[in-house]
Formats: C-alpha cells, structure tokens, sequence
C-alpha cells in the first residue's frame, strides 16, 4: 500500500499504465483524496480509489499520483 | 479552449462577446443571435427541454447561411461547432441538469454527488430524510442504487471523505441516514419498485448476483428487458452475502432488496457456474443478446512462505467467511492470528472472536497508521478484545504433522526509502525472529479474479492485473455483446463501485442493442430534484455534531453475529440531515465572502470551508454580530443561495437555509416605510457624514418624507 485512506492527493501526471484513459486527460492538476487504497499486497501496480474534488471517483494508477503536503485544515 | 471549461458556458461567452461587439449589423442575424443565446442560457441553467438543442443548431445554421456579414457567419460556425463536438455534454446539461465542469453556475453538482461512483443525488435524499419523507428518499437514491439498505451499512462512503461539512467539523453521516430510511421504508411498506417501460422483448444474460450484477439487472429490467442471473452461489448477494460478516450486513437486509429485484421479475438461477453448467454459447442459443459479467475477485493472494500448504488449519479469510455466511459454525481453533490489515482482515478476526476463538491475533507488517481497514471497524475489533501486532512480518507457518502450532515472524521497522518520496516501508529485523503460538492461521492480503471461471471465453481480453480489460466509460470488454464491471474489472474494490459499474453497464448495452452510439466521456450524475432547504439557525448549526454510533453490548459482540451496530434513533437522524451545507445550491464561489470584505469592509462571513486545499475556520455565529444587512453578499451570489428577505418585522439573512443573522426592521416615523436596520443606517450615516455631516435627530425619516418636510420648512420661510 503506497497510499493511506484519508490522504490528500494530486493528480500530477499523466499515468503511463494502460489502465490511464484518455478522458482522464483532464483530470491533471486535479486534487483529492485517497477513499480506497490497495489493501491487499502492497502492490505498487494496484489500482487505488481516488474522490476528486468535484470531478468523481476513480480508480488509478499510483504512479500519477502525490500526496499533498499540506494534510491539516 | 481549456480543458476544464464547459463548452455550453464557453459558447455562451463567446456569443454574447460577438452580440456586444456591435459587429451584427444586420437586425434579422442580431435577433436570431439573441434567441440562440437565450436558449444556451436556458441549457445552462438547467431549464432547457428536449427540442432546445436541435432548435440552438437550426439557428445557427440559419445565422451561418444567411449572415451578410462574416460576423454573424462565424457566430454561427462557433456554435454548431460547439454542438458538434461536445454533443454528450450539451445533451448532459439538458438531461442530467449538472454541469460536471462545474463552470455553469446553477449546475455545479454536489462534491458528494460527483463523489458518489453511482452518482446518487445526495443532497436531495438527504433534505427529505432531514423533512421526514423517508419513502420519497429511497425513491430519490433508488434512481441510481438499487440497494439503499446495503449501502446504508456497509458503503465506505466516498461521500462523506469529500463532504463539505468536514472541513468544518466532521462530515454528515450520509451512509447512516441512508440506512434509516431504508429500514423505515421497508417497514411501513413504502419501498416500492418503479414502473418497469414496457417490455422490449429482448433478453440479456448476467453472470454473477454480486452487487454489479444485480445493479445492471435492476436497471435492465426496468428499461423493458427480460433478465436472467446466473449465480453459482446457493443465494443472491455475492461478495456482499458470504464476503462481508452478518454482524455487519445482516442476511435479511440482503434478502429484502433482493426480493424486489424478483418482483421486477429478473430470473435467479442459482448453483450455475458459468463455464461449467452452462456456456456463452447455449446462452446465445436460447436468445440471449448480450451479456453481462460481475463474477466478482474470489481467488485468495498467496503468502508464499514455508509451511502455507502443509496444514488443514491454514485458511483464507473469504473460504472462512463464506464457510460461516452458509451456515457452517464451526471453530477454526482456541487461539488464530489474522494476517493482514485490510477490513478482510478485521471481518475474519472478528468472525472467529464469534465462532468462540478465545485469542485471536491480527498481524500485520506496518504500524497502525499505515492499516487500511477503517478506523471504526479497527477499534469496535479492539473492544471486542481482538490484539493487533503490528511490525510482524510472518516468515513460516510450523507444527507437528497435520496440526499448527505457530506462526514464525520477524519484527519489522519502518524505514524512508531514500529514492522516491520518502514513504517508509516496513524493513525485517535481522535475528528479532520469534513465534506466536497459534492453532490456526488466517490470511487475508487480498484476492483476485478467479481465470478458471473465465476460461470458456478465450477471447476476452484480460489486463496484466488479471482482470477483464474493458472500456472504463461503457464497460464494453474486447468480445461483441460482452460487457463487464464490479471486482472482475477492478480487482477486489467496494461495493458502490459495483453498483456504479453494473448502472453503466446497463445504460451501455441499452444502447448497443438499440445500436446507439457510446458515450466517450463517464456519465454525468442526474440532478433528481431541487429541494428547499431546512432553515437551521446559525448557532445550531455550528452547535450539531456528528452524533455516536450505539453499539450492541460487548458480550453480545463477543459472542452473537448480531448486528453490532444498532443505528441512529430517529430524532439524531432528522438533527444529523439538519447539519447538510447544501452544497448543490452554494457552489463555494466565494464572491459573498469577497464582497463583504473587500467592497463593504465589514468582513462578517467567516466561511473558511470554500476551498478544499486550504480550510481555515469557520463560525456561521460571526455573521450576526458582524453583518449590517447590506445584502450585497445576497446581490452577488449566483446562485441565490445567500438570500436576504425582509419577515415581518425583521430582515433575515441566510445561506441554503443557514439563518446567519436576523435583525429587527426600522420604519420611517411619519410613513411606515422600511427603511433598513439599526446597523445598515448606522453604517450609511458614517459613510454618508465623512463627506456631509448631518445634524442629529432622533427621529427616523425616509428620504421622500425628509424632502417633503424640507419643501415644507422652505415654503414656510420663503418669501410670499
């Protein structure tokens, strides 16, 4: 597991795995949080659920993925 | 254009750019303009009907033919090109009434509706729970999850980790509420299916009754299609009936939704694998037109360490939580360690607790920070008197022939990996090895789609994670017909995201029958209503918190599989739907908070919730003492969320329903006329004596009888 429930994240790349869509183009730049992390094998391929602010849920790559410093409120 | 502007919002900027030009000369062009740009205001903002579209393109084709100048011509190419490229998202706002870019201000949905992966309209059904109209709120979720109950228990609620609210406090119990009202529903025989259309004479074959599979079947059947199951389970529910423990889902919860799928008269064929007892291509000859499948991920990960296969007491968590959800009760052994730290982890360490296991273990390899499982499942697991060992890295299962004695594990440490971002890993203790001794051990480190059950269909693509390679968007796999969602596509996932998969999947293979063309972007959520909202006073609603989930009593806990959690009573649910912020009307613009403070200089709107990366407080409270009633944050809100309204003798002001300041009315003293409150007058009258001090008077004048006393008092000393 590379990311933990609850993290603030942002989109900050393309992913270059196959499971990035291009519809998910614009989604870069976009803000989150991590609402279902691999909970399996710590597998740094799994698909990890991300809650976009405003733009839906979906599952991605991690490798397009970076926790956002700033975590309080 | 950029990439996250609306192109409806785009068009309509452009378009009043051209008509404010000056450049359509010609008057017949002006007023074909004017009605085009009137119609995309009305897509806008969620008025338009079903002939708007076709109407705005037959304009402006006439806007492009018979323009004589190249004004009004480009104006025209403008917007059929518009319309042309972005088809789905004009058709969107007319049909769905959210703007996903958020651009179009009365369209900007809900964080928690766009959160949700089925797209439920949470604001609404959350109004009506908060007004007491329970049936109406499960028809409103209905619309878009066939399983309110279900999720009411066991969603993990993406929701509510994008709900505004907790930016503030903590984020509304929007999973809880759900439950009540299903459980209400259901019990005064208020839920109720929707009228199915009419039949279509056209059948579609679904693989697996999980929660993906039943939501596409749900949602076929009501589009007219004749749905048949094929389960190889004895019984409806999938990953959700044997994958999650009765103590949090109990069985008739499933049953009862199932039930009304049956009454839609969807066909369940139980004890039928797929690949097995019947094949695609008997399907296909009994007429079947196309094909869903949500067989779920059901095969266990290995550990891969010495001894895992050498003893009858070694278990996956999902043989034993199917083993117990069908019925078998028997106990894996006195003392089980638990290997993992997902929620699988915690359902089979709490399982066995039940079973009668007197110590039971979790081990897992980071600390408690790091554990996936949610935090209210951890700690209900602890009171039970479950012990987590954290930093355990197990190495070797041991024992004496055909029985376990222990677990062999190392301690870990966490260590910052020096290349990346400095993430710490769990690193092994060189010689800190030690045993926890145990008579059984199950793992739980996750699972995947079973190959077997898809070995009949060779020309299904799969991805390198072993899942079936489908189109995100229509979740069309790689075989004609065939489409796929839910933990088959996923991986092991939740239980919405297989409500939302098996939705899409139903709208996908409506169109590919009726040979309509696919979406290429994810569907928009669908605005279900406009609800008024619940007038809550400032200070109660800074005042109402997130009330505590009652628990059954820890003996009953450690030792029944009934339900853990006992719910809200009914005056925390209405007061917990009170605590909503609304945020499908106030879209967080900020140009409230912005105006007060910079262009009346009063600063009374502390509402430091606006921006999701950078929280600051927030006190609805400070408004009253603060505001003077200008109402110009009311005049600059698009939304007309902030609203300013004079009641009887007093002049409110309030956010979605949020009274953030009410004062008393002051009236002319000769006519009656309001003339404002006590603050605004003040604040005018300091304004108003920096330029032209004013003599002091007690009384309270408007200006149309100050000036009819002043002519007087001229008329008086005037000269005859």
């Amino acid at each position: 597991m590379v990311f933990r429930k609850g993290q603030k994240i942002e989109i900050f790349r393309k992913s270059e795995e196959d499971a990035w869509e291009p519809y998910m183009d614009e989604y870069v730049g976009c803000h989150g949080i991590i609402t279902d992390p691999d909970t399996a094998i710590n597998d740094p391929d799994a698909l990890v659920e991300v809650t976009l602010d405003g733009r839906g849920t979906h599952r991605l790559p991690q490798d397009c993925l970076r926790v956002l410093e700033d975590q309080g409120k | 254009m950029s990439d996250t502007t609306c192109p409806v919002n785009h068009a309509i900027i452009r378009l009043k750019n051209i008509i404010q030009s000056g450049s359509l000369t010609h008057p017949k062009i002006r007023r074909i303009a004017d009605e085009v740009l009137e119609l995309l205001e009305d897509v806008a903002w969620g008025r338009a009907g079903n002939e708007h579209l076709n109407t705005v393109k037959s304009l402006a084709q006439e806007m492009m033919t018979q323009s004589l100048n190249e004004s009004g011509s480009e104006a025209g190419k403008m917007v059929i090109s518009a319309l042309d490229e972005h088809p789905e998202i004009f058709s969107s706002h007319v049909e769905t009434h959210n703007c996903a870019a958020g651009d179009c201000v009365k369209l900007a949905p809900a964080p928690c509706q766009m959160a949700c992966p089925a797209g439920i309209d949470v604001p609404t059904y959350v109004t009506l729970i908060g007004m007491g109209r329970d049936a109406e709120a499960i028809e409103v979720i209905r619309k878009d999850n066939p399983f309110p109950w279900i999720c009411g228990l066991v969603c993990t609620r993406p929701c509510e980790f994008i709900c505004v609210r907790g930016r503030i406090d903590t984020p509304v119990s929007i999973k809880i509420l759900k439950a009540f009202a299903a459980e209400r529903a259901m019990s005064e025989y208020q839920y109720k299916n929707p009228e199915k259309e009419p039949d279509k004479n056209r059948k579609v074959c679904i693989i697996g009754a999980g929660p993906g599979g039943m939501s596409a079947a749900y949602y076929l059947a009501l589009k007219g299609y004749t749905v048949r199951i094929i389960e190889a389970l004895p019984m409806a529910g999938g990953m959700v009936m044997v994958g999650i423990p009765r103590y949090r889902l109990p069985r008739e919860v499933i049953d009862r939704e199932t039930a009304m799928l049956e009454d839609l008269g969807i066909e369940f064929c139980f004890n039928t694998r797929f690949g097995k007892d019947v094949t695609l291509e008997q399907l296909r000859s009994e007429g079947f037109d196309a094909f869903f499948i949500a067989i779920g991920a059901h095969k266990p990960f290995k550990m891969n360490i010495p001894g895992e296969d050498d003893f009858p007491q070694i278990m996956d968590s999902t043989d034993i939580l199917r083993r117990v959800a069908l019925g078998d009760r028997r106990i894996p052994g006195k003392r089980v360690v638990i290997i993992g730290g997902g929620n699988v982890a915690v359902d089979a360490a709490r399982t066995a607790l039940r079973l009668g296991c007197e110590d039971v273990t979790i081990a897992y390899r980071r600390t408690r920070s790091e554990m996936p499982a949610d935090i209210e499942e951890v700690e209900q697991a602890e009171e039970e008197g479950i012990r987590l060992s954290f930093l355990t890295v197990p190495i070797e299962i041991i024992g004496k022939p055909n029985r376990v004695t222990g677990l062999k594990c190392l301690r870990a440490r966490m260590v910052a990996k020096t290349s990346g971002s400095g993430r710490k890993s769990p690193v092994p203790i060189e010689g800190s090895d030690y045993v926890i001794d145990t008579d059984a051990v199950i793992t739980a480190i996750g699972q995947q789609v079973d190959p077997d059950s898809l070995d009949t269909l060779p020309d299904l693509d799969m991805t390198k994670r072993n899942t079936i390679q489908v189109n995100m968007v229509t979740m069309e796999t790689s075989m004609e017909g065939v489409f796929a969602a839910g933990d088959a596509v996923t991986g092991p996932a939740t239980v919405i995201e297989a409500i939302g998969g098996g939705k899409k999947a139903a709208e996908a293979i409506d169109r590919y029958l009726f040979g309509i063309p696919q979406p290429r972007t994810p569907p928009v959520p669908v605005r279900r209503g406009r609800m008024e909202w619940l007038e809550v006073p400032a200070p109660t609603k800074m005042i109402l918190k997130r009330p505590e989930m009652p628990l059954l009593n820890i003996d009953r806990r450690r030792t029944t599989f009934q339900q853990a959690e006992l719910g809200y009573s009914e005056n925390m649910i209405r007061e917990e739907a009170r605590r909503c912020l609304r945020c499908d009307i106030c879209r967080r613009c900020g140009d409230c908070v912005s105006v007060c403070r910079d262009k009346m200089g009063i600063d009374a709107l502390q509402l430091g919730y606006l921006d999701f990366d950078h929280t600051t407080a927030t006190d609805f409270r400070v408004t009253g003492d603060r505001c003077i009633t200008c109402g110009a944050c009311a005049a600059n809100c698009p939304n007309q969320a902030m609203q300013i309204r004079d009641i009887k003798n007093e002049r409110v002001l309030s956010l979605c329903g949020t009274i953030l300041n009410r004062q008393r009315l002051l009236h002319c003293d000769i006519c009656g006329a309001v003339l404002g409150t006590g603050r605004y007058l003040g604040y005018i009258r300091k304004r108003v004596d920096k330029k032209a001090p004013q003599t002091t008077s007690e009384r309270l004048v408007c200006d149309v009888c100050a000036r009819k006393e002043s002519a007087r008092r001229h008329d008086d000393i005037s000269p005859a």
